[in-house]
């Protein structure tokens, strides 16, 4: 019975390699994402940034390969939102469907299972949505992170700007899923140096459905600033449910959340004011490629890109597209042009260091009558942090 | 402390649990009738939640006049499970356990057509929609407006639902189907057309919650399966097919949710709930208001 | 179990499932690195689906909470990743595991049918924010683990708990201990009154069914250098068993095999060569399974082999 059913099983894989021929060529460029599963609601900024790029290189005439161009087909698969799936993905992508280019999946535990993939195979793949310290424990050479979004760096960087806006004390409120949980073990300390008084640190479980109790609490603590360490559902809930409390707190940080096009439309004036963590916006003259993305991105979705996430998956294109114009499709010239060139992206230049952007800083956004401004550092900041 | 005795407390827990009532009440409906096990409650929400944010943004029609039609269409799209993949299962005679592992499988496949159906017509992009956002104050009580709107109108749900149930012929014939299949039968109760109203009650209703969930969340098509698992706790908590003990243990749920949070932390919410819940079930393993069950 | 089968010796199944577990983990590293990590998830739902049926198949008593087992088991090694080493951790995972189920079952195995579904969700999900409470009052929400075995040494292991599984399903199946079992099923308290030790062998299954998912747990979160407390406990994991366990078939060995099977054969068809319909296809079929084959493919295996006997007389 078994013997019959291993042999269906090896058939059945026969069958499912695939056969289609491709035009000679196409270059194939593949990806994993979260298609279905717990981070579904993530992957669409990111696949629609992939797409962009993509049907933009095909309209210019495809992909400048050391002088030569390719048209570009993308080639993905759903990892179900589980980060063993994704790595299983890779190994197929580059055994079975041996695709020429490799983006990236969505998030940190997919980045980390599929570097040890990209190692194995020693073939380079420009990451973007990983944010936390263990990314420097992956071993360099194949992956690479243009984010600035790591919590030891956002913790200091928060603590300065409420420092440098004279805030003295802070209600913290923070999810348990692990990027809040990072990030709060980073911010306490960073607050403490900057003398910043914590009146209140609470943790909330993913699932919350009513936040009134710690919100009322919040509101008789009555600091000078607010830090919600939110994943996007309990970001709108805070919102409403703030609001309908009346906190005015001048000064309000959430971590991830506003920078979902649906935010916006959610609470419309509301939002003003709110502070929250992002890189890059439009609105910096200084990056000249940044204004066409938003303008193509909002032409072609009729939304706002997320301004995190969407970004950082069309930089790693922007990334990858220069090092290939560069170097072909060869994996050692490729490791070595991206591990040292320096890259114009539309959130201006970026270098690595090991596997870390190191020009980009850890940034601050607030919406502004209705747009994203970058307030904090000084060095990039598009307009000046202003109350609540 | 003296936050506890606070209306704001109390405000914020009858919206949770009118909410927590309505959403359990229309799956009660279907499980005390027929036994189905329906796991794709949670997504008749996130339908009616995408309804009603498509009534409101294209048409721009307030989404609480949507409702009725929403509500219409998950009716109708009850009744088209019932004769496509129940109506078979229900009439076999098969015993009841069966009949519940099978509706738990079926259930389980409409789940996950309905949710990848939605996502690949709408995206998995969350979507959200401003209406009734207006805070108004009564005494010390701020209040969302949408909030009053899911507070007024699950109540009005729940109070017309049980006047149905206590006072027509038709209410009463559920509520005898619920306690006794055979006799209910026996008596003379019209069995299939008593199951497709509750199923039509039942879907409607779930959509309903979603239009009202969707005033103040934000909707994407994998939104359904915390409040499929919400509604099981509630129901099972107050006892399968007692439709006034799911009623009752709705409030239950979200009073310790907001008042055990004040009392103790945030971060001790989902303990408290599932820690009582369990609690509940190993003292009572019939739930709150269950009988015995016949066998 | 037929009465034929009751007679026969045990050896060919002992044989088959030995030879078939060797044949697919041989062929699958012959195949490459894909095909491994898919024979691992393969072996994994076996295991994780036969000790689900050497309790829930046996008894009626269905457990939506299985995944508490695979967690615990999942926890403990992880958190005691390079303190302890894994020969020791994993089996640790899983008498973890089995000794919390012992602690819950005379309590637990009072309520009885949906109630019982629900409430073993519930209590999986009640240890889920407990450890996470835990994880988040240490400061650890998330752990990193570099330097796990490789995907074949995983492969062995689990496909040895999947044997183990498979067999001692297979011999309760037709021991004394699995008969009461089945008396359970038909008729508890008929059964009681003619003195089978009713919650005696029901504490007993349920411990015993906690064991092996226990250590599958702590052999699978080796297969990902990061671990979270919402991954290892994902709901999912015990739906999933639920699903293959009803499509196999209950009341044999064999039925979570196919179940199994037919599952992960039906998604490597369908995901990578229609990935925008491929959970749309795989409902549908769900559906169409159920209607038509309401016993599994143990049913159908069964139905045919009858008809197949009355022509042949």
């Amino acid at each position: 019975m078994l013997k019959k059913i291993a042999q269906g099983l090896a058939l059945a894989a026969a069958l499912s390699l695939p056969t289609a021929v491709q035009a000679a060529d196409t270059l194939k460029i593949g990806y994993s994402i979260a298609k279905t599963g717990l981070f579904s609601q993530a992957a669409p900024s990111q696949v629609n940034a992939y797409d962009l790029w993509a049907e933009q290189v095909n309209a210019a005439g495809g992909l400048d390969v050391a002088g030569v161009k390719h048209p570009i087909e993308l080639v993905w698969y759903d990892d179900e939102s589980d980060p063993v799936k994704s790595a299983q993905i890779y190994e197929r992508l580059i055994s079975d469907d041996k695709v020429d280019l490799l983006l990236a999946p969505w998030g940190t535990p997919h980045h980390l299972n599929v570097a040890g993939v990209v190692e194995q195979h020693g073939f380079p793949m420009v990451g973007n949505t990983a944010g936390s310290v263990a990314i420097r424990e992956v071993e360099p050479g194949n992956i690479w992170f243009p984010t600035a979004v790591l919590p030891d760096r956002i913790g200091p960087a928060l603590a300065d700007m409420l420092a440098a806006h004279g805030v003295k004390s802070v209600s913290i409120i923070a999810n348990v899923l692990p990027f809040s949980q990072e990030n709060l073990q980073f911010l306490v300390p960073a607050l403490e140096k900057a003398n910043i008084e914590i009146k209140m640190n609470e943790s909330y479980p993913p699932d919350i459905k009513d936040m009134t109790p710690l919100l009322t609490q919040m509101k008789s603590a009555d600091a000078d600033a607010v830090i919600a360490l939110t994943y996007p559902s309990d970001a709108f809930l805070y919102t409403g449910q703030a609001k309908e409390l009346g906190i005015k707190t001048p000064y309000q940080f959430l971590l991830i959340g506003p920078t979902i096009a649906a935010y916006k439309d959610a609470f419309g004036p509301v939002a003003d004011g709110i502070i929250t963590l992002g890189h890059w916006t439009p609105k910096q003259k200084d990056w000249p490629r940044a204004q066409p993305f938003f303008d193509a991105y909002v032409a072609k979705y009729g939304s706002a890109p997320d301004y995190l996430d969407s970004a950082l998956a069309y930089m790693s294109c922007e990334i990858l597209q220069q090092a290939v114009a560069k170097a072909g499709l060869d994996h050692d010239k490729l490791r070595e042009v991206i591990s040292n060139d320096t890259f114009d992206t539309i959130n201006g230049p970026v270098k690595f260091k090991g596997v870390e952007n190191i020009i980009t800083p850890s940034a601050f956004l607030q919406i502004q009558k209705g747009d994203m401004e970058l307030v904090w550092p000084k060095s990039i900041a598009t307009a000046d942090l202003i109350k609540r | 402390m003296e936050s506890l005795l606070s209306g704001q407390l109390l405000f914020a827990a009858l919206v949770l649990g009118g909410l927590y009532a309505l959403i359990a009440l229309g799956l009660n409906l279907v499980y005390g009738t027929m036994r189905l096990l329906n796991i794709a409650h949670g997504d008749l929400l996130m339908i009616g939640g995408y309804g009603a944010f498509w009534c409101f943004t294209l048409t721009g029609i307030s989404p609480l006049l949507g409702l009725p039609i929403i509500a219409a269409i998950t009716a109708g799209i009850g009744i088209a499970l019932y004769f496509l993949l129940f109506r078979n299962q229900l009439s076999s005679g098969k015993p009841i356990p069966q009949i519940e592992a099978n509706s738990l499988l079926l259930f389980f496949g409409v789940s996950v057509v309905t949710q990848n159906v939605i996502a690949l017509a709408f995206s998995a992009t969350p979507r959200a929609y401003r209406y009734l956002d207006d805070v108004y104050h009564i005494g010390q009580v701020a209040m969302t407006g949408n909030r009053i709107a899911t507070l007024l109108i699950s109540l009005a749900c729940l109070i017309s639902i049980i006047l149905i149930l206590n006072r027509t012929m038709f209410g009463m014939s559920i509520k005898a189907l619920i306690q006794n299949r055979d006799a209910a039968r026996v008596v003379g109760i019209n069995v299939e057309r008593v199951q497709l109203t509750s199923i039509a009650l039942g879907f409607g209703v779930a959509s309903v919650a979603g239009g009202l969930v969707s005033m103040a969340e934000q909707i994407s098509p994998f939104m359904g399966f915390p409040f499929t698992i919400a509604s099981f706790v509630v129901i099972i908590m107050g006892g399968l097919g007692n439709v006034f003990g799911g009623i009752l243990a709705g409030f239950l749920l979200a009073f310790i949710e907001i008042y055990a949070v004040a009392l103790t932390s945030a971060n001790m919410r989902s303990i408290l709930l599932y820690g009582i819940f369990v609690a509940v079930l190993i003292l009572r393993p019939q739930g709150l208001l269950g009988k015995a069950r016949q066998s | 179990m037929t009465k034929a089968s009751m007679t026969h010796t045990p050896i060919p199944a002992i044989a088959a499932t030995l030879i078939g577990a060797i044949l697919i983990v041989s062929l699958s590293i012959f195949m490459g690195s894909y095909w491994t990590v898919v024979a691992l998830n393969l072996f994994m739902w076996i295991a994780l689906t036969q000790s689900w049926s050497l309790f829930s198949g046996m008894t009626g008593y269905i457990s939506l909470g299985h995944v508490v087992a695979y967690g615990i088991g999942a926890y403990l090694v992880a958190t005691t990743f390079k303190i302890i080493p894994l020969w020791l951790s994993i089996p640790l995972g899983g008498l973890a595991a089995g000794v919390f189920a012992l602690i819950v079952a005379i309590p637990v195995l009072r309520v009885r049918g949906p109630y019982f579904v629900i409430l073993t969700f519930g209590l999986a999900e009640l240890v889920k924010f407990i450890l996470l409470y835990t994880e988040t009052t240490f400061g650890k929400s998330s752990r990193l683990l570099f330097g796990a075995p490789k995907t074949e040494t995983l492969l062995y292991w689990v496909a040895a708990l999947a044997v183990v599984a498979t067999l001692i399903t297979y011999f309760v199946g037709r021991s004394r201990f699995g008969k009461g079992l089945a008396a359970v099923r038909e008729d508890e308290t008929a059964a009681e009154t003619v003195g089978v030790p009713v919650t005696r062998l029901k504490v007993l299954a349920f411990a015993a069914s906690a064991v092996i998912p226990g250590m599958v747990g702590g052999l699978m979160t080796m297969r990902s250098t990061y671990f979270d407390v919402l991954q290892v406990f994902n709901p999912t994991i015990s739906f999933s068993i639920v699903t293959m366990a009803i499509i196999g078939g209950a009341g044999d060995a064999r039925g979570p095999i196919l179940g199994a099977l037919f599952m992960l054969g039906l998604a490597e068809l369908l995901w990578s060569t229609a990935p925008q319909l491929y959970f749309i296809l795989l409902g549908l079929f769900l559906i169409g399974f159920v209607l038509f084959a309401p016993n599994g493919m143990i049913g159908l295996i069964k139905r045919r082999k009858r008809s197949s006997a009355g022509v042949a007389s």
